[in-house]
């Protein structure tokens, strides 16, 4: 198996890495130092420019130019916050970075504070994720201890406070805007943009969200220089990739792996090929919300850029691996449940369009299908699309339209037999 | 009259200690909810309004954060809550039969929560944790990869303790 | 000032004007349901999205600012498909009950639907139930099926009043508009909420049922309720009055005007209606021997023609609540030509709120006319005057003598004065204290100005004729003028 250098991961095999000591003896903390205690703002957003690192929650930004929106005249404070609300069905290595190095994320928060001219820094963390905030706690009130943290942030004078704030169950408060409403107490419902957050973001202020991996990238960068960091990936991609790995795999887990790493690669020798002996089938390659390729589409570099050209998305890098016998019409059932369950409720597409959608097919599930229900389900997906206030109402309809145009034939057995093609495969062969 | 809903003296320090953390009084309202629930096991409505005038916010912007988000309930749950994942990777890897099979053996169906408050079953949309599926989380716990065999065993610990 | 271009017209507008707003002003209209200028812009309905040059997604109009040379459709074939397809989602989860829906005739998603929509239904699947005729305030009622979550009722609520007690409960199809437990919409201003609701989901109690839109004809008005001089619309049955035995007026709603009250009306005044029609005076009486006979306007005319000729005995009470038509006519005769020197204006201290946002504590619409003409309120003057046995004529405009002064002091009044006549619309108590009581126009009957607090000068229209045989007060004082031989032509 091909072997790369670990960087987001470096820790996660290191036992109590989650204590201050541990990661103080790894050289934690040092880049923060470095930063805070001789480098300038405009230095190291210059130098995160270069390194070409690009948010890892899924839309893929250049995160240095986003901390340059931040206004550089604004009176106001500025404010840094963490979307740690990782649930983009198919990603947990958010999860994995808050248990098992936390100070990792909390000394990203360092850098990106200083970047951007920020005291406080809210860490906005999924509801169920108990255990990790927890031990990211912790780790905040060890970083208070050492006095990296607080009002004389290394010995500089330089305030930074990290508030924890707890989420309540809801996807959509992934999504940038709607945590900000989320994290001022309200319903997770997306802003109109713009203004964007970062000239008006939490409570009216200047604001940079940033994901917990990104974050988790800043350390390494500043230790070990932009470009070291740039040249890991691939074109305009910088930098490693936590690629979380599910479904009919041998070994599903978390792979810090190159950005660009091939799709085969990934699935065949770091996640121990498809279980069981089968075929593949089909990959979903960034979540739930990427188009889904076909086994014969999966000879492909996972970065941003190569998956966009054939119409899908690195997202965040949620892989899940679907073997030759799984019904697309149950997964796309489980995949329209699950944006019906979630959809906010505020643009109408995405409010009726999502429930109507899953009872279609729910319908064609339960053997009721009727010839006329997959256009009409393509259509309403288009309907969808592009028509909201944000990017769920062009989510939401992908696995729509990705998996009836992918497996139109497996689609249209259901609808005319009332049951799964692969049932009656398998009752031949028996 | 029905008294007032009060809350523990205890529970306002640690309350007002959180929205002193927040620029408006109203940021707090999520994680005021949190801990309301943690400790007295669901949001009824006097919570619902004692929340409201602690925070200094209409009563409906209460009731429309409450019901928006999942993790509030106005029941309370069993004190063994299964949270059942139904989502992509958890269906991948036979979820469905872990629900069917636990569904069996607490007599409960989702959303349902046993007569003596001991359990509660859910199924719930993706829990971040695809690499353990099929998964669960159990109150805070995550659970995974579960088997009939694996939740045998954690409903045998359960009887055990009680 | 940008200059843009929508459908192919060059429009002018200030700088931060709204697609939506630019393209009205060009007498181009944008179908839009969450979209309203008295409130925030939700974005959230999307019908009004259109294309706009160099933006490669379909942009909304309410909330896409104007730009130097910003070239919009609203008709492309992409723009008109959109369009469709967000009606379809609107209507995915709506019951299509338009035959026993209130909003029948006045609904926007029966309008759009003819305008923008006119597709083929392929909805198998069956509807989400959310909650239906719901009480949620003395005068609103819910059916949450017909609801399109627009949010306009919750921002109502939020920006224009700052009761919130409305919101969106729920997330997805399930969401659902809701009122706070144990709270109701109960402010002054509820009925806008009905107003501004562009489906049948809010209904008002007071109209519900009462009349199919299509019946109702509209005139332009002004509220007589308090001195702001609201602008409404009189909405009235012009073809079913058995519907409503009796009532011609089926509703008030508020008329747009910027400087005066916006898009709102207070509910005081909303529901101040219902008086039009109700125990009228319908013919002129004349008491003979204490007996009320009906007379003929010739008869009332000729006689009271007569009084004309003592004006040094004569007393004039004039009301805020009328005209400067009506007011002016007043002043001429009496003042002018007669000479009358006790001629007054009473006010009267009406129970009723006062705000920051419309209402006005002075709950007549004409004082500052009344003043403009020249009466003072020196009423009191008048009423000492007939007691010391200096005034034998009273002309009395619209005031109950019983209400202001009580029943005992009302008949001692009453029993100083050899003539009191009294100029009304309604039937009260008081009229019986009159020899002569003359059936006077309502405001809804006549064409005229009211002078508001500040001086505004606002036209009302006459929507129906006078009931019975009632005239306005103009038509009564010039009639009676003309029999005494004075001629007054009048331009207000």
């Amino acid at each position: 198996m091909k072997s790369y250098p670990k960087i987001l991961s470096k820790n996660f095999e290191v036992p109590h890495a989650q204590h201050i000591g541990v990661y103080l003896s790894g050289g934690g903390y040092e880049a923060a130092r470095k930063v805070y205690t001789s480098w300038k703002p405009e230095q190291l957003i210059e130098e995160v420019k270069k390194s070409n690192l690009r948010g890892l929650g899924g839309a893929g930004f250049s995160t240095g130019m986003k901390w340059a929106f931040i206004p550089k005249d604004s009176t106001r404070p500025h404010y840094v916050v963490v979307n740690a609300d990782e649930g983009e069905p198919g990603t947990f290595k958010d999860r994995y970075i808050l248990c098992k190095d936390p100070h990792a994320l909390v000394e990203g928060i360092l850098i990106a504070c200083f970047a951007v001219g920020s005291h406080k820094a809210f860490v906005y963390i999924r509801g169920e994720y108990v255990e990790p905030i927890r031990i990211f706690r912790e780790a905040v009130r060890e970083a208070h201890e050492k006095g990296f943290l607080g009002k004389n942030v290394f010995g500089t004078g330089y305030e930074v406070e990290i508030v924890i704030h707890q989420g309540a169950g809801a996807y959509i408060c992934g999504e940038e805007t709607a945590l900000l409403e989320s994290l001022e107490g309200k319903k997770g419902f997306p802003r109109l943009k713009p203004p964007f957050p970062a000239v008006k973001g939490v409570f009216g202020c200047p604001t940079v969200i940033n994901n917990v991996e990104t974050l988790a990238c800043l350390p390494p960068i500043v230790n070990l220089g932009a470009e070291w960091f740039a040249k890991l990936g691939c074109e305009k991609n910088g930098g490693t990739r936590l690629y979380s790995v599910s479904g009919h795999v041998n070994r599903p887990g978390l792979y810090e792996l190159p950005l660009g790493t091939p799709l085969r690669e990934i699935i065949e020798e770091h996640a121990g090929g498809v279980w069981k002996g089968r075929q593949l089938k089909a990959v979903i390659p960034g979540g739930i919300s990427a188009s889904i390729l076909r086994s014969d589409e999966v000879d492909i570099k996972m970065d941003f850029n190569s998956l966009a050209r054939v119409g899908s998305m690195l997202g965040s890098a949620g892989v899940v691996v679907m073997d030759e016998t799984t019904c697309m019409v149950t997964t796309l059932l489980v995949a329209a449940r699950f944006f019906a369950h979630e959809s906010c409720g505020q643009c109408s597409p995405c409010r009726e369009g999502t429930g109507w959608v899953l009872k279609m097919i729910e319908r064609i599930y339960e053997g009721h299908g009727r010839s006329q229900d997959l256009d009409n389900l393509l259509d309403i997906g288009k309907n969808m699309m592009g028509n909201t206030i944000c990017a769920f109402g062009d989510a939401a309809p992908t696995p729509v339209i990705s998996y009836i145009t992918k497996f139109r034939a497996e689609f249209e057995y259901h609808v005319r037999h009332g049951k799964c093609d692969l049932e009656d495969r398998s009752q031949k062969s028996e | 009259m029905q008294a007032k809903f009060q809350m523990s003296s205890e529970l306002k320090t640690e309350l007002d200690k959180i929205v002193s953390q927040y620029e408006t009084k109203q940021a707090a309202l999520l994680p005021v909810l949190n801990l309301a629930q943690e400790k007295y096991g669901s949001i009824s409505p006097e919570i619902e309004s004692w929340v409201a005038d602690y925070l200094q916010l209409p009563l409906m912007k209460v009731r429309e954060v409450v019901s928006f988000y999942t993790l509030f309930h106005a029941e309370q749950k069993g004190k063994h809550h299964f949270q059942m994942c139904r989502n992509m990777s958890c269906m991948l890897r036979g979820c469905e039969e872990m629900i069917e099979y636990l569904k069996e053996r607490l007599k409960l169906e989702d959303g349902q929560t046993s007569q003596d408050r001991c359990f509660s079953l859910s199924t719930v949309e993706c829990l971040a944790a695809c690499e353990m599926a099929p998964m669960m989380q159990l109150n805070d716990r995550y659970v995974g990869p579960l088997t009939k065999e694996s939740i045998d065993q954690i409903l045998k610990e359960i009887e055990i303790n009680n | 000032m940008p200059i843009l271009k929508i459908d192919g017209k060059d429009i002018e507008v200030p700088v931060g004007t709204s697609i939506i707003e630019a393209a009205k002003k060009a007498g181009i209209e944008i179908p839009h349901y969450c979209y309203h200028p008295g409130l925030s812009v939700a974005g959230n309905c999307r019908m009004c999205l259109v294309e706009v040059e160099k933006f490669p997604k379909l942009q909304i109009s309410c909330y896409t600012p104007v730009t130097e040379g910003m070239v919009v459709h609203t008709q492309s074939e992409r723009v008109k498909d959109a369009q469709q397809a967000v009606l379809e989602f609107l209507l995915v989860n709506h019951p299509l009950d338009c035959p026993v829906c209130d909003q029948s005739g006045e609904c926007e998603l029966q309008n759009y639907y003819m305008k923008y929509g006119l597709y083929d239904s392929r909805l198998m699947e069956d509807k989400v139930k959310k909650h239906k005729a719901v009480s949620i305030g003395p005068t609103v009622m819910l059916d949450g099926e017909r609801c399109v979550l627009c949010s306009r009722c919750v921002r109502f609520c939020d920006e224009v009043t700052h009761t919130h007690e409305m919101g969106i409960v729920n997330r997805g199809d399930r969401a659902e508009i809701e009122v706070a437990p144990g709270k109701e919409v109960d402010n002054d201003y509820s009925g806008n909420v009905v107003d501004i609701c562009p489906v049948g989901a809010l209904t008002d109690k007071d109209f519900r049922f009462k009349c199919r839109v299509w019946f109702l004809a509209q005139t332009p008005s002004v509220c007589p309720g308090c001195s702001r001089g609201c602008n409404i619309e009189i909405h009235w049955n012009k073809e079913r009055p058995y519907q409503t035995p009796g009532e011609r007026v089926m509703r008030l709603k508020p008329r747009f005007n910027a400087d005066v009250n916006k898009f709102w009306i207070c509910d005081e005044g909303r529901y101040n209606y219902h008086w039009i029609d109700q125990g009228r005076l319908l013919k002129p009486m004349q008491k003979r021997r204490g007996v009320p006979h009906e007379v003929s306007w010739e008869e009332a005319f000729g006689t009271l023609s007569g009084l004309f000729l003592r004006p040094q005995e004569m007393g004039v009470i004039v009301s805020t609540d009328m005209t400067n038509g009506d007011l002016a006519m007043a002043q001429q005769l009496f003042v002018s030509e007669l000479k009358v020197k006790n001629v007054a204006y009473q006010w009267i201290r009406k129970s009723g709120k006062e705000d920051e946002l419309l209402m006005k504590a002075d709950k007549t619409p004409n004082t500052r006319g009344a003043q403009a003409l020249g009466f003072e309120d020196r009423s009191g003057e008048i009423y000492e005057q007939i007691e010391k046995g200096q005034i034998k004529i009273l002309f009395l405009f619209g005031h109950n003598l019983m209400e202001i002064l009580g029943k005992d002091q009302a008949e001692k009044m009453r029993s100083h004065l050899e003539t009191l006549v009294i100029l009304g619309p309604h039937a009260h108590e008081g009229i019986n204290l009159a020899d002569w009581a003359l059936p006077s126009a309502v405001y809804a009957e006549k064409n005229g100005t009211f002078t508001n607090f500040e001086g505004r000068v606002q036209k009302i229209s006459k929507a129906f004729p006078p009931m019975g045989m009632a005239k306005s007060e103009r038509e009564i004082l010039k009639e009676m003028a003309r029999q005494a031989g004075i001629h007054i032509n009048l331009t207000v």
